[in-house]
């Protein structure tokens, strides 16, 4: 099995070190819609939520103020830097932190906001990702231990134990937490209730193409062929 | 052939097969309820009604995501033709490009400030928790086939026979997924249920309509066409069009014939399902 083999057609590598970048057709479409939604985020506005007022002909309206956009804007073009950067990677320990600052600034970005729904919810998100930290740097350290490299091109080519196995079950453990995918979902829906669409689609973004990054690395790592 | 020309003939009888597919569900599903129906090239028209009205843009949409964020849609689904029919390309792709789709249905129904798409939008968020398990069934094709190339799966499935008659639950999760994308009145497809009246498309009007109408008829295109060829392997272009008819209508019946489920039960539908698939094929993959 090589790289190939799951992201198709390799079209370059990167060599820094021990640490080689490598850009398939999978890592490059991935890393392109990263960057595209970031640079959408960052010139678009935010929407206004308009309800009807329960009891009275008025209308209910939700906007973000000036100061909460700026600092959610900021936040949510970190977010997708990281994102783009934990699709090109080419090293497991810089995926873990790029997975790790995700978590982080999706936090960050529903924090700014008074509702006290979404922020239980970013609470509960919260306390799912800081426990996550431990299995994924966890997963990260023993496969690091198992192979003595953290590079993924030479990663694949080392042939799976029992070990690295583990590694990459604690990884994806790891990966889920921290990206509040299913089965930790239900901590997470409450926090796209509230106004700020560009803001929230960075944090559903983030978790989706982190995930399907971590089954690519997963798969490198246990080689099941 | 020229790969652009081939690229363009592709997506176009993506479009065209869709948008007919798409006629004939609501054709069957209007039979089975003793109605009419609407033409068969209902959806076809329709679109291009849709390119032909004015467009509006609501006051309280977030620009320019609200309009960037249909072309999107349409953009992810050329891709998909691009790496499946026109180059057989890796299955993972298809995987980030569904994941995408995700995406692009939660901006939709969040970037116009209306309530209804903004519950389409939470629900976007629900319903890729159970969806994207089954989309995993791409993973358990690879742990049986050890290839994620197209090209590979289909030449393995020449020499071993379909991937239907190896891993059956792997296929039921795949038609749960469709079922789940399936446009009308699907008892799964939560994002566009009539509760919410058409989900994350209430405020888009006019081209940007047209071009979500054009992504639709793709979507289905691409779902019936990954579905035949990893299951069924290389198939002429006439057992394609024969598959594509017998799933959409087979999928027309369950939907005229199924009450649409809350999100509640939809998600744990799909989630309960993919759990047996997923656990079903891989003991089927070391046991039988």
């Amino acid at each position: 099995m090589d790289i190939t083999t799951l992201g198709g057609q390799l079209l370059g590598i990167i060599p820094l070190g021990d640490i080689v970048l490598y850009v398939t057709t999978f890592n490059l479409f991935m890393f392109a819609a990263a960057l595209v939604f970031t640079v959408l985020i960052a010139m678009s506005k935010t929407e206004k939520q308009v309800e009807a007022e329960f009891g009275t002909l008025n209308d209910r309206e939700k906007k973000v103020g000036k100061d909460e956009f700026k600092v959610r804007r900021f936040l949510s073009i970190i977010c997708g830097l990281a994102t783009a950067g934990a699709m090109i990677t080419g090293d497991l320990f810089n995926f873990t932190l790029f997975v790790t600052l995700i978590g982080i600034v999706n936090i960050g970005i529903v924090s700014a906001v008074k509702e006290v729904d979404v922020l239980d919810s970013a609470f509960q998100y919260g306390i799912i990702a800081m426990l996550a930290t431990l299995p994924l740097f966890g997963g990260a350290a023993l496969i690091l231990a198992a192979t003595g490299t953290l590079s993924m091109f030479e990663i694949v080519n080392i042939p799976s134990t029992a070990m690295m196995i583990f590694g990459s079950i604690l990884l994806f453990i790891g990966v889920a937490g921290e990206s509040g995918v299913a089965p930790f979902f239900a901590t997470k829906a409450e926090m796209f209730r509230t106004a700020g669409s560009p803001f929230l689609v960075i944090i559903h973004l983030s978790s989706l193409l982190v995930i399907v990054r971590a089954i690519e690395v997963i798969l490198l790592i246990s080689k099941p062929f | 052939m020229n790969l652009m020309a081939d690229i363009l003939l592709n997506v176009t009888i993506a479009f065209l097969v869709g948008s007919v597919l798409f006629g004939i569900q609501r054709k069957v599903m209007a039979r089975i309820q003793l109605r009419p129906g609407p033409p068969i090239i209902q959806h076809l028209l329709h679109t291009m009604k849709f390119f032909i009205k004015e467009t509006v843009f609501p006051k309280t949409a977030a620009m320019p995501f609200y309009v960037v964020i249909t072309v999107i849609l349409c953009a992810i689904w050329v891709a998909a033709v691009i790496v499946g029919p026109v180059t057989q390309g890796p299955l993972l792709l298809l995987f980030a490009i569904f994941a995408i789709h995700k995406i692009v249905e939660h901006n939709a129904g969040s970037s116009s400030g209306s309530p209804y798409g903004k519950l389409s939008c939470v629900r976007a968020v629900f319903s890729a928790a159970a969806e994207l398990p089954l989309f995993a069934v791409l993973i358990i094709i690879f742990l049986q086939t050890g290839t994620m190339q197209l090209s590979t799966i289909v030449a393995y499935q020449a020499e071993h026979g379909a991937l239907i008659f190896t891993l059956p639950l792997a296929a039921m999760m795949f038609i749960a997924l469709i079922i789940s994308k399936s446009y009308y009145y699907s008892p799964l497809n939560i994002t566009l249920a009539k509760d919410i009246v058409s989900g994350f498309e209430t405020e888009h009007f006019g081209m940007l309509r047209g071009f979500i109408m054009i992504s639709e008829a793709i979507t289905w295109y691409m779902l019936l066409w990954v579905f035949l060829t990893v299951f069924f392997g290389a198939l002429s272009p006439l057992m394609y069009l024969i598959g594509m008819v017998i799933l959409t209508a087979l999928i027309g019946a369950v939907n005229a014939l199924t009450p649409i489920l809350n999100p509640n039960h939809s998600v744990m539908t799909e989630i309960t399902l993919a759990f047996i698939g997923i656990v079903g094929s891989i003991i089927m993959m070391f046991y039988i």
